[in-house]
C-alpha cells in the first residue's frame, strides 16, 4: 500500500518539476502544459535514424529513466517512507546516477550522427570533471552520519543542518548536481543552440517522451538527494514530514532550474580544469573540516 | 530458490555478455557489453547478500568502463569510435591463456579446504562496519599500496604520453 502512496508522490513530484520548468523558461505558470505537450509528443512520430545501432538506440532512453528512478528509491519522503531502505544508500545513489552518463553516451553514438556522437563525448568529459565532486561531498555526509543509509543521514541533522555543517560540501554536491542533469550552465551536452538538441536531437515521438520523463524524474532525484544530504530532509516544526520534505524539494529544484539560466554556458575545457583544480581539492578541505569538527565534538 | 535464480541468471548474463566484447567490432559496443557483464556481476553480488561490494561494483564499473572507452577511441586515432576493428588477437595463444586461466579458477574454487559457509549473512549495516575496520586494520597496507601503484602508473602514463617540445 505505501508503494503505491510512494508512486503517485512521485508522479505529482515529476509534474511538479515540469510545470517549474516550463515556469523557469517562459515565466508563465501552465499547468496543463506537460501533459499537452506529452500527449502531443505521443501523437508524432517516432523516427529512427539511418543506419542506427538499434538495441542502444531503444535501450538508451530507459537505461536513463531507470537509472533516475533508482537513485530516487533509496531517498526517504517521510521516516520510512521510501522504496528501498539499503544500509548502503548514499553509495546507491551514486552508482545509479552513473548509469545516466551510460544512457547518455549510448544515446549520443546509437543514433548515428554526428551532432549527437559530438554531444555524447562532450558529456563523458563532463563526468570526469563532475563524478568527484559527486562522491566526495557524499562521504562527508556519510562521516558525520556514521553510516550510509539514507535515513541515518537525515538524522544525523536534527542539531545542525549539513547545509550549515558543511557548506562547502552543499556548494561543490549542488553544482555537480547541476553538471549531473545537464542543467544550465553546464547544457553542452543537449546544446539546444548548438548542436539542434545534441544527444537527444535525433529522438522524437514517443522515445522523446521516455528521455523528457527520464530527465524530469532525475531532477525530481537529485533535488531530493540534495534535501535529504544537506537540507535536513523531512526534518522541520509543525508540518507533516512529508510537506516538509515536499517544500524543500521544490524550492531546490526551482533553484536549480533557474539559477543556471543567467550564467554564461561553461565550457567542458574550463569545467574539467575547475573540478580537479580547484573542486576536488576543496571537496578534501571538507573531509577534513567534517572529520576536525566530528573529532572535537566527540572529544569536547 | 529465489537468491539461486538471480545467482544463475545474473552470473549467465555476465557470461554472455562477456562473450559479447568480442562478438563485435566496434569500441564503443564491446565497451558497452564489457560495462553489461560488469553491472551482471554487480547485481550477482547483490544477489550473494554482499550489498556493499554489490553497489561498488556497479558504481565504479559504470565510470570506469566509460573512461576506458574515451582513452581507446582517443589513442585509436577515431574519434568518434565509429572504425572496425579486430577485438581478438593471437588468437592460439589467447585461446591457451584462456583455457589456463579458467581451469586454475575453477582449480582454486574446487581444490582448497575453504572454511565452511556461512549459513545467515551479517546484515547489511554490519558488513559496512566490517569492512570499514577490515580495510583501515589488516588489509590497510594492501590497499594503500595498491592505489599508491594505481597513482604512479597513471603520473607515469601522462608524463608518456606528453610530447616533448624542442627549443
Amino acid at each position: 500500500m505505501t508503494s503505491w502512496w510512494l508512486v503517485l508522490a512521485v508522479l505529482l513530484g515529476v509534474y511538479a518539476i515540469a510545470v517549474l520548468e516550463e515556469w523557469t523558461m517562459t515565466g508563465r505558470i501552465a499547468p496543463s502544459a506537460p501533459l499537452r505537450s506529452g500527449l502531443a509528443l505521443l501523437g508524432r512520430e517516432s523516427l529512427v535514424p539511418r543506419q542506427p545501432d538499434r538495441v542502444l538506440f531503444e535501450l538508451a532512453p530507459l537505461v536513463l529513466l531507470i537509472a533516475a528512478v533508482l537513485s530516487l528509491a533509496v531517498l526517504p519522503l517521510a521516516p520510512g517512507l521510501l522504496f528501498a531502505d539499503l544500509a548502503t544508500g548514499a553509495l546507491f545513489v551514486n552508482a545509479a546516477l552513473a548509469y545516466v552518463m551510460v544512457a547518455v553516451v549510448m544515446a549520443g553514438w546509437a543514433p548515428n550522427a554526428p551532432f549527437a556522437l559530438v554531444a555524447g563525448w562532450r558529456f563523458l568529459g563532463q563526468l570526469v570533471a563532475y563524478s568527484m565532486l559527486i562522491v566526495m561531498p557524499i562521504t562527508a555526509v556519510g562521516m558525520r552520519a556514521q553510516s550510509l543509509a539514507t535515513s541515518a543521514v537525515v538524522d544525523s541533522q536534527a542539531p545542525l543542518w549539513n547545509v550549515v555543517a558543511q557548506p562547502l560540501g552543499f556548494g561543490l554536491f549542488s553544482l555537480a548536481a547541476l553538471a549531473v542533469a545537464f542543467l544550465p550552465p553546464f547544457d553542452l551536452p543537449i546544446a539546444p543552440s548548438e548542436l539542434a538538441g545534441g544527444v537527444f536531437g535525433e529522438y522524437t515521438g514517443a522515445r522523446l517522451v521516455i528521455v523528457r520523463l527520464g530527465r524530469l524524474v532525475l531532477v525530481l532525484s537529485l533535488a531530493m538527494a540534495v534535501t535529504v544530504f544537506y537540507l535536513g530532509g523531512w526534518l522541520g516544526p509543525m508540518l507533516p514530514h512529508c510537506a516538509w520534505t515536499s517544500i524543500k524539494v521544490l524550492a531546490v529544484a526551482a533553484t536549480m532550474l533557474s539559477t543556471g539560466r543567467y550564467l554564461p554556458r561553461v565550457t567542458i575545457d574550463l569545467m574539467l580544469a575547475w573540478a580537479w583544480k580547484l573542486g576536488i581539492p576543496l571537496a578534501l578541505v571538507n573531509i577534513l573540516w567534517v572529520g576536525i569538527t566530528l573529532l572535537l565534538a566527540k572529544s569536547g | 530458490m529465489q537468491q539461486v535464480v538471480a545467482v544463475v541468471v545474473f552470473g549467465l548474463a555476465a557470461v554472455v555478455l562477456g562473450a559479447g566484447i568480442f562478438r563485435t567490432s566496434s569500441m564503443v559496443r564491446s565497451a558497452l557489453s564489457l560495462l553489461g557483464s560488469m553491472a551482471a556481476l554487480g547485481a550477482l553480488f547483490l544477489a550473494l547478500e554482499a550489498e556493499f561490494l554489490g553497489v561498488l561494483q556497479l558504481m565504479m564499473m559504470a565510470t570506469e568502463m566509460a573512461i576506458m572507452a574515451i582513452f581507446m577511441v582517443m589513442y585509436m586515432m577515431d574519434p568518434g569510435g565509429l572504425g572496425k576493428m579486430e577485438m581478438a588477437h593471437q588468437k592460439r595463444v589467447a585461446i591457451a591463456f584462456g583455457v589456463i586461466a579458467g581451469l586454475t579458477g575453477v582449480a582454486l574454487a574446487v581444490l582448497p579446504a575453504w572454511a565452511p559457509i556461512v549459513a545467515v549473512a551479517p546484515g547489511p549495516t554490519l558488513q559496512v562496519h566490517d569492512l570499514g575496520i577490515e580495510l583501515l586494520t589488516r588489509s590497510m597496507l594492501i590497499f594503500e599500496t595498491a592505489g599508491l601503484a594505481i597513482l604512479v602508473a597513471m603520473v607515469a602514463a601522462t608524463a608518456v604520453a606528453i610530447v616533448r617540445r624542442r627549443p
